[in-house]
């Protein structure tokens, strides 16, 4: 007698309805690469997978009309390879070379990064300085919420039982915008961050900060923008002595946030250390770094 | 569930139980026990075989998942004669094999990354190992093995 079952959706009207069959727990299957891992320490959690990883439409990316598209479906490498976020967002693309080793990167997908949640999770602090919205199907129809609202604990979503991450949407940055991501590791490939930072951002024709966007990763139990952070930096000249109190803040919000931890005293250093280095790089170098 | 794929080069239909995974499926039912199984999370690249060309972790992929697709492993790596390749036989020659526990994901790595980047520089080839782990040898050797193939094959093409 067979655990669970499995079954192949072949589009995305057949993955919600094999989701939604009533009396199975059923669970989307897309690259495997948590599932498989949860299953050696979790209990069974699920009756049945929908394997969603051929739907056609859930593994494009696309750009049309000043939004990026990007099927849950689609994995790491597609994402590193892609010509379209190689020149709208390089920073999502750095992140995603940084996920795992070739292997895990074939199959991992952007929709398991979301949905699994995990707080060092490498995608999604990029996707959240995107301000990138989730497209969910479920029987009901479709609905959109933003990834940072989406994650709402460290393994918790806002995705309802039945319901599916079909792709995610961005508005193409500012042609000027410059983003960093940094990420440590306790190893150069096939490692969790401790800590990671993605920043995007433009300067005004003054020299001055127009707009940045700051989501730190693993620094807190969600991926969410330091936007007390952003509002400092806002309207101001880059200079090194900003990025430093920028650095400082951020910490402090982030301890506010998780208080004394036992990674605490590493991670207020490490945090500010790749704050600064990623805010000089955009606003003070020539963003070459990331 | 009858599992029907492509498994280096044969059709194959196997019988097999929905919740396994393809390494339980290749070395469990059939019998093809040069992909090993170790830590089982991903993490070790041992189990590494390529899927529709990809290199992939079998013990991260769902067996029915396969259906319809391209698998090669370890066993359908060789020379016309079923002997080792040249990949295999440079792994021998540059002392790449010590336990050898880890050689075949090493060299299905090695060629899924000649398959996509035909002259790779030592750090792509360092890149392409990253999910393959080896205890024993420091990896100098196998990356040795991987550049010397490519450099023999490049030549063998001119």
């Amino acid at each position: 007698m067979s655990k669970y079952e499995y079954a192949i959706a072949q589009t995305i009207d057949d993955a919600v309805r094999l989701l939604n069959e009533p009396g199975k727990r059923n669970v989307v299957l897309a690259g495997g690469t948590d599932i498989f891992v949860a299953l050696r320490v979790n209990p069974l959690w699920f009756d049945r997978l929908v394997d969603v990883g051929r739907v056609p439409e859930m593994r494009q990316i696309r750009e049309d009309a000043g939004l990026v598209s990007i099927g849950a479906a689609v994995n790491f490498t597609q994402a590193v390879e892609s010509p379209i976020l190689q020149k709208r967002a390089p920073f999502l693309v750095e992140a995603c070379k940084t996920i795992g080793g070739p292997a895990i990167r074939n199959c991992g997908t952007f929709g398991g990064n979301v949905a699994n949640a995990a707080a060092c999770a490498d995608s999604l602090p990029a996707l959240v300085c995107l301000e990138t919205v989730a497209h969910l199907r479920s029987a009901k129809g479709e609905r959109r919420i933003r990834v940072e609202e989406l994650v709402t604990a460290p393994h918790e979503t806002q995705i309802e039982p039945g319901e599916l991450i079909t792709h995610f949407t961005f508005a193409v940055p500012p042609q000027d915008a410059r983003s960093c991501f940094i990420k440590i590791g306790r190893r150069k490939a096939q490692s969790i961050s401790r800590l990671s930072i993605a920043v995007i951002g433009n300067l005004d024709r003054n020299g001055k900060i127009e707009t940045v966007r700051i989501c730190p990763g693993a620094a807190v139990a969600t991926p969410v923008r330091f936007r007390n952070v952003e509002q400092m930096l806002t309207g101001q000249k880059p200079s090194k002595e900003l990025f430093a109190s920028a650095g400082d803040q951020l910490v402090a919000e982030m301890i506010k946030s998780t208080g004394q931890r036992w990674s605490t005293p590493y991670k207020e250093v490490a945090l500010k250390a790749i704050a600064e280095r990623a805010l000089s790089n955009i606003f003070l170098q020539d963003g070459s770094l990331c | 569930m009858l599992i029907k794929f492509t498994l280096n080069n044969q059709p194959v239909a196997v019988e097999a139980p929905p919740d396994i995974t393809l390494l339980a499926l290749l070395r469990d039912y059939l019998k093809l026990t040069g992909t090993k199984e170790a830590c089982e999370v991903g993490e070790c690249g041992a189990c590494s075989v390529l899927l529709d060309g990809n290199l992939v972790n079998s013990c991260l992929i769902a067996a029915p998942s396969v259906m319809g697709r391209e698998v090669v492993t370890i066993e359908g790596i060789h020379d016309a004669d079923g002997g080792p390749n040249d990949m295999q036989r440079n792994f021998i020659s540059y002392g790449a094999v010590q336990c050898g526990y880890c050689i075949p994901g090493m060299v299905v790595a090695g060629e899924a990354l000649l398959s996509k980047n035909p002259h790779p520089t030592r750090e792509e080839i360092r890149v392409a190992l990253a999910g393959n782990l080896c205890r024993c040898t420091g990896y100098m050797q196998i990356v040795d093995a991987i550049e010397a193939t490519a450099s023999e094959r490049a030549k063998k093409s001119q």
